[in-house]
């Protein structure tokens, strides 16, 4: 048992105790946050797991950052590119080191960074910061092999294309934006895929701008010296040249009225709406991020009163949830439902405006407020129970501010939210004008 | 919310009856199962009741899945299902079930604090179900989506998957999909739920599960608790399944308007963990196609040095919801397992290469095995990895669970830590040629132009690849004994149908 460990116990309970303002920070664990010369952050946590290290290396570059026409996909595309190996251990090298090491592993992207992450055995340790630094620092790859990938890519974005949730995604983006690179989802645009195999020359652009020391954090959780390893990781990032090129990415003009589309998929599934507003970006407002989250599930959530209606006793719908994203930019805040019968749909639209309304005249009651952020809390907490689920926990936070203090920031925001808050950005940004609404429906 | 307060009260009596008859023998401390970590503040609970999809009565195939959905997300004699998830909110804290073949869990995790009202309403679901009709209607209405809807449609791959364990199974207890069939679903009535729950969910069919840091009196209170449970004395076990022999190569197609191909190929295997054989074979998987692994040589071979997929993997125990896991789930154990290829989407005009290539790949695999440098690295690759298996007490409490089911002496865990970096490679080899073959096989496609391929497949038609991207020298080469390669498939061997057809009846 760690101190770290024990301090989950107590922190837990402290949590449950204070109601109005919390001192000391939600995350429960010590960590250590440092800079290295070329303007990479690491952050070390140390828990006693027994001999299991995570390490994740997240790279502040998501689909976001692609603005240039035509070449979205590329920051997911480089998700699998990295594994290609580098001058030092070329791809079949890396490849038998890597599987000698056992670890789990893998990468994702999302729309705001791309996460790389390796969870093993801390005799290794050294072995993995060496192959990591190296990769960033050193990839390489023939033409061949990028070309090779796209296609890998191509199978990937015709694997997710059969679901209907995917269509639903890319309509909304391209529905909600306009000059903001949110446009497209993180796979990208069709076309662009297609035409990946002949950018194998942006590609190095692509990298060259984007995987420098001043974009990337990295993250180690787990059983490890804390000495050895600021050692190590000195001795093989510390020579990475900066050279971040910053992504020149347009902001939204705010929307001045509602849009909305329908959309056909080939496939049969139940109609689903999608009614989207725009959020705040979070770094910048994490307080009102934290409301919003809270609203999201008063209003929305399994607890509310529209679910209980909808789902449980008119039965009009197989399911309505919010899915509110902690965006870098603004993002989306979507309320989504699959409905029964598609005469239902204007029905449950309005429903969904309606309840808003209420939120935007009334402020909610202060002791249900209060269950739903010690529920926030707990399940926070009981989610950080292994070194790749803190890792994968802080993951976001640390992509979209490029620090570990936003986590205990945005949930001592959601600690001190009051009713007058929830009505607030209720308000704010549940507003007609800035409502996006598909309806999704299949093929008779 | 609209309910049958009537007929609650009816079913009320008739459980207190019940259980005022039957009930009251405690579960013994043989069927219980305790995974302790002290300083763990939460607590995990795991009910193994021994009953699943072959437990399903012929024609109302679903029933275990839908009567253990009625318990985990239905009401009780005294609260409505809005009360409980009212009531569940501020713990944080859920439960949930999940029903599969053999087995079905009743799993959930609470922190300490929450303890005393999470257990109430976890022990009132299980002992005190209303299965009210307003329920299992909408219970109904999500299998019945899912059915018609999401598997049909949305996700080839499970489509493929689940199409290929009807095919491998058709005839036997394992032959339907645990969410039944749209007919039988439709036809499931209360007074089924009632019957079936009465007869299966049983106190002689419950192992208890409990990890972290509860106490002993926990143990007792839980193992009295649950000798409320209804008890019949009638033995509901299913004897295992013997799947029909198969007989060369059978393919079903299922054909839809599909954008690229799914392909899954499988057949029964006669081993199961627990044996050292049995980890020799896993050890000599995991270097053809472990799961979501570029260190899998099926992936190497058809995703890694052609681009034509995403993955490409196999199995020796069944691995459901693959898309969505990167580690083998628990508590969907099988007396009767199987080999499993699964060839996630490739373009639809690579579809006959892609299965030559497969196929060849695994007789190459059998006749070769591994080679001594391929072993040493598998081996030390696979000895590590293992250690990922089981990183929370919630999936180690399922592995110990799975200990009871397969009978094993000690863990499989340990197993598996001890065994795989004892093997030699010889060993491995022979169990491979031992347990895997090639000639006789299942295959489930799900594609466009069904009629178009089984001809190309009878006919052996050459199935030459373009690809967009220059390939290594070694691959061209290759390609062309692939395109060419064998299949050796009947016309009487293959089978079209709708996907429209599929889990239908």
């Amino acid at each position: 048992m760690s101190k770290n460990l024990g301090r989950l116990f107590v922190l837990i309970t402290l949590g449950v105790m204070m109601t109005k303002t919390v001192t000391a920070g939600i995350f429960p664990y010590d960590y250590k946050v440092n800079t290295l010369e070329n303007g990479m952050k690491y952050v070390l946590i140390p828990l006693e797991s027994p001999d299991v290290v995570s390490y994740f290396s997240v790279v502040r570059t998501g689909s976001r950052d692609e603005y240039e026409p035509g070449h979205s996909g590329f920051a997911h595309l480089f998700e699998h590119m990295m594994f290609r190996g580098t001058k030092n251990f070329p791809g079949d090298v890396y490849d038998e080191m890597v599987t000698r090491i056992g670890a789990d592993g893998n990468a994702y992207t999302t729309d705001d960074y791309t996460c790389y992450y390796m969870t093993f055995a801390n005799p290794d340790l050294e072995q993995v910061i060496m192959l990591e630094s190296d990769r960033f620092q050193n990839l390489e790859y023939s033409e061949e092999e990028f070309q090779t990938e796209t296609g890998a890519v191509y199978g990937e974005f015709r694997k997710g294309r059969t679901s209907p949730w995917s269509v639903l995604y890319e309509e909304m983006h391209e529905l909600a934006y306009n000059v903001h690179t949110y446009e497209h989802t993180t796979i990208g645009f069709e076309e662009d895929i297609k035409a990946m195999p002949t950018m194998y020359e942006y590609s190095q652009s692509f990298f060259n701008r984007y995987y420098r020391p001043e974009n990337v954090v990295i993250l180690v959780v787990g059983d490890f010296d804390e000495g050895e390893t600021v050692t190590l990781l000195q001795k093989y990032y510390g020579e990475w040249e900066p050279g971040y090129v910053a992504p020149k990415i347009t902001a939204e003009p705010s929307q001045k009225e509602p849009r909305a589309r329908k959309v056909e998929y080939p496939g049969r599934t139940l109609p689903i709406l999608d009614v989207a507003y725009k959020g705040p970006a979070f770094g910048k407002n994490k307080d009102d991020m934290a409301a919003i989250t809270l609203l999201g599930d008063l209003a929305f959530g399994e607890n509310s009163a529209l679910y209980k209606k909808l789902v449980i006793q008119e039965q009009k719908v197989q399911f309505i949830a919010p899915g509110f994203e902690k965006n870098r930019d603004p993002g989306l805040l979507h309320i989504f439902s699959m409905v029964k019968a598609k005469e239902d749909v204007d029905y449950v639209k309005e429903l969904v405006a309606e309840t808003i309304a209420t939120y935007q005249e009334e402020p909610v009651d202060k002791a249900t407020l209060e269950e739903l952020k010690s529920r926030e809390k707990y399940q926070f907490l009981m989610n950080l129970d292994t070194p790749a689920s803190v890792a994968h926990n802080l993951a976001r936070y640390i992509a979209l501010t490029g620090g570990i203090e936003a986590v205990n920031e945005y949930y001592e925001a959601l600690v001190n939210a009051s009713p007058d808050d929830i009505q607030q950005v209720a308000q704010t940004y549940f507003v007609e004008n800035a409502r996006n609404t598909i309806v999704l429906k299949g093929a008779e | 919310m609209k309910k049958n307060t009537k007929f609650n009260l009816l079913l009320a009596v008739i459980l207190i009856g019940t259980n005022f008859i039957f009930g009251g023998t405690p579960v013994s401390d043989e069927n219980t199962v305790l995974v302790p970590v002290k300083e763990d503040p939460t607590i995990s609970f795991r009910l193994w009741f021994k009953v699943g999809s072959q437990n399903d009565p012929a024609g109302k195939e679903g029933l275990a899945y839908i009567t253990s959905a009625m318990l985990a997300e239905g009401s009780t004699t005294s609260r409505t299902y809005e009360e409980i998830v009212s009531a569940l909110y501020p713990l944080a804290a859920d439960y949930y079930a999940n029903t599969h073949v053999e087995q079905t869990v009743f799993y959930g995790r609470v922190h300490k604090d929450k303890l005393d009202k999470y257990y109430e309403l976890y022990t009132d679901a299980l002992l005190n179900p209303a299965f009210a009709e307003e329920d299992l209607n909408r219970i109904k209405s999500q299998v019945l989506n899912y059915l018609e809807n999401s598997l049909r449609y949305s996700s080839d791959e499970e489509l493929g998957k689940a199409a290929l364990y009807n095919f491998v199974y058709d005839g036997t207890p394992y032959g339907h999909f645990p969410q039944g069939t749209v007919e039988s679903v439709r036809s499931i009535t209360v007074e089924d739920v009632q019957a079936f729950y009465q007869e299966n969910f049983c106190r002689e069919n419950v192992v208890i599960g409990l990890g972290g840091g509860y106490d002993k009196k926990l143990v007792k209170r839980l193992q009295n608790d649950l000798g409320n449970l209804p008890s019949d004395g009638t033995d509901s076990s299913v004897t295992a399944p013997e799947p029909a022999e198969i007989n060369g190569r059978e393919l079903l197609i299922v054909e839809k308007d599909a954008n690229a191909t799914a392909i899954s190929i499988g057949f029964p295997i006669d081993i199961l963990r627990g044996e050292r054989e049995w980890y020799a074979l896993a050890l000599a998987n995991s270097y053809f196609g472990e799961h979501r692994n570029s260190s899998s040589h099926l992936y190497q071979v058809i995703r890694e040095a052609r681009g034509l997929n995403y993955g490409d993997y196999s199995y020796i125990e069944r691995y459901p919801n693959g898309g969505r896991r990167s580690k083998p789930m628990q508590n969907v154990s099988l007396r009767q397992q199987m080999f499993e290829i699964w060839i996630r989407p490739v373009p639809n005009e690579t579809k006959h290469f892609v299965l030559r290539a497969t196929v060849r790949e695994l007789e190459d695999f059998i006749e070769n095995g591994l080679t001594e440098e391929e072993f040493d690295l598998t081996q030390q690759f696979f000895s590590k990895y293992v250690l990922h298996y089981a990183p929370t007490t919630m999936a180690r409490l399922g592995y110990a669970l799975d200990d009871k089911f397969y009978d094993i002496d000690g863990s499989h865990l340990e197993n598996l830590r001890t065994i795989i970096p004892s093997l030699t490679r010889e060993e491995v080899n022979s169990t491979v040629k031992k347990y895997l073959q090639s000639e006789d096989m299942k295959i489930a496609l799900v594609t466009n132009n069904a009629d178009s391929l089984k001809s190309a497949l009878v006919d052996e038609i050459v199935s030459p690849i373009e690809y967009a991207t220059p390939k290594d020298k070694e691959v061209y080469e290759a390609d062309k004994v692939i395109r060419e390669y064998p299949l050796n498939i009947s016309a009487d061997d293959v089978r079209i149908v709708r996907v429209e057809e599929m889990f239908e009846k």
